[in-house]
């Protein structure tokens, strides 16, 4: 083998033109007949109203997706300390080998910590929707 | 436990079979282009079994039906069946979708599925090893090449012009992302013990002996040596491809199938296969990391490493039979609070005890 990439990529190939071809395929297997009320997006059998690019959703899904970048990085950078850590070991001791990722690790945990306090992994409810449920509960 | 012989890896062999040498990029081209495709299509073989036939076969024994035994042999021939209905369906592309994407997704969900296969070790079968390639990598471009998907799953559902795909694809971003990095981070803990990102090595190390309990000899698995990661790991892929008690994303009952509600004919075959491929996946890794990847006595390893593959989906299928669907916000709180605080926990205690094995 030269190279371990090269059949990885050939792969890749395959995995996009085996797709690709079961569209291709299907396409000169199927009928099409256009009617106008059969193109409209489901909304549970109701006539659609508006477009669903403009409506709201919940911060919450924003914050977690910021946090992730955080905690993403993180493990990028740990991958590889994980190869190295048991030569590490040998080479300087267990404090000096397994020290610094304890503090690379404690600071993001206060970083969660600080997160975890201030509801950023708390599922946020917006002021709406709160109302609504206590006037169903009265 | 069988230590086998130096073998040929398999794109190696097919170079050498067309008259290629394996040294030469024509050669290792040839060889890798006809591995993946023979890989490929045994995935897909698994996954047509799965999707259409044995998943609602188990289904149906869970809740005491029958499930589809009409076509043929136990109902096996409705695979058929199902292929040439959906292949022939009329695609219904629905009003104001974003065209490329619309088109996109399904082939960026399928593309991911497959492309993770690469890199994962089938084991041995009459002097050829079964592995498309072993980068040194390997554990990280699975993980890197897996959550692709979720890409998919945003473009399937921003694209469809559906508020309920819409809701469905958000719901999967931040599911796969909570769950994600506990995910990562359990394997880390693997690569951290065994010293290897590379897939092939982390087997091989499998293989020595864990203890001897008289004639059985245990082997050193990492789910025997470390129960409380494999647990961690298990749950988190259950979140990872969507299934109960983690498939708020899709959610039939509250926002009809997320962002496949729109998606028709082979577009949804495509949805649909790339599921289970995924799970495939995550059982193949589950295997690799903590069962000893292809190891196991008597048959061959890539018939045992499918055995394994088959017993993960198989505990998809009794999780989303038998445990309630966990809500949004239970599902971030699980995610952020429990399992990530745990996953570092793992990391940090794997880290101590490396030096003392």
């Amino acid at each position: 083998m030269v190279n371990p990439w090269i059949a990885i990529g050939a792969l890749a190939v395959v995995a996009v033109v085996i797709p690709v071809s079961m569209m291709v395929v299907s396409s000169l297997l199927r009928p099409s007949v256009p009617e106008t009320s059969k193109r409209a997006t489901y909304e549970s059998g109701e006539v659609p109203t508006g477009s669903s690019r403009a409506i709201r959703f919940n911060i919450q899904y924003y914050m977690v997706a910021l946090l992730f970048v955080v905690f993403d990085i993180e493990t990028v950078l740990i991958f590889p300390w994980t190869v190295v850590y048991d030569d590490a070991i040998d080479k300087v001791g267990l404090f000096r080998a397994l020290g610094p990722m304890v503090l690379f690790i404690g600071i993001l945990v206060v970083g969660l910590a600080w997160a975890w306090r201030n509801g950023a992994v708390e599922w946020v409810r917006s002021p709406r929707a709160d109302r609504q449920r206590t006037e169903q509960q009265t | 436990m069988t230590f086998p012989v130096l073998a040929t890896p398999l794109p190696d062999a097919i170079a050498e079979t067309v008259g290629l040498g394996p040294d030469t990029v024509a050669g290792s081209l040839t060889g890798g282009l006809v591995a993946a495709v023979i890989i490929a299509s045994a995935l897909l073989a698994n996954a047509a079994v799965a999707g259409p036939w044995a998943k609602r076969r188990v289904y149906s024994s869970f809740i005491d039906k029958v499930g589809p035994s009409r076509h043929g042999p136990a109902g096996l021939l409705i695979i058929v069946a199902d292929a040439v209905r959906m292949l022939s369906k009329e695609l219904v592309i629905p009003e104001g979708v974003d065209r490329p994407a619309f088109d996109l997704a399904p082939v960026v969900m399928a593309a991911s599925a497959l492309l993770g296969f690469a890199v994962i070790p089938f084991g041995t079968i009459a002097g050829i090893d079964i592995q498309l390639a072993d980068p040194e990598t390997g554990l990280v471009f699975v993980f890197a090449v897996a959550s692709m998907a979720s890409l998919g799953l945003v473009m399937a559902g921003y694209a469809s012009n559906n508020k309920f795909s819409l809701l469905g694809g958000l719901r999967a971003a931040a599911q796969n992302i909570a769950y994600e990095i506990p995910l990562v981070l359990v394997g880390a803990s693997v690569a951290l013990f065994f010293g290897t990102l590379q897939l092939g090595d982390i087997v091989a190390s499998q293989r020595d002996t864990l203890v001897t309990l008289g004639p059985l000899v245990v082997p050193a698995w990492y789910a025997l040596i470390n129960p409380f990661a494999f647990v961690l790991f298990m749950a988190a892929n259950l979140a990872e491809v969507g299934r109960n008690p983690f498939d708020t994303p899709e959610a039939p009952q509250e926002i009809v199938a997320g962002h496949m509600t729109e998606y028709s004919s082979v577009y949804f075959v495509l949805l649909y296969l790339s599921e289970f491929i995924h799970i495939f996946l995550g059982g193949a890794l589950v295997a690799v990391l903590f069962l000893g990847g292809p190891a196991g006595p008597v048959l061959p390893g890539p018939v045992w490493l499918l055995v394994k593959m088959w017993a993960v989906f198989l505990f998809t299928q009794w999780a989303r039979a038998t445990l309630p669907r966990v809500r949004i916000d239970q599902l971030i709180e699980i995610g952020w609070k429990g399992m990530l605080v745990l996953s570092l926990v793992n990391f940090l205690l794997t880290a101590v005890l490396v030096p003392f094995v």
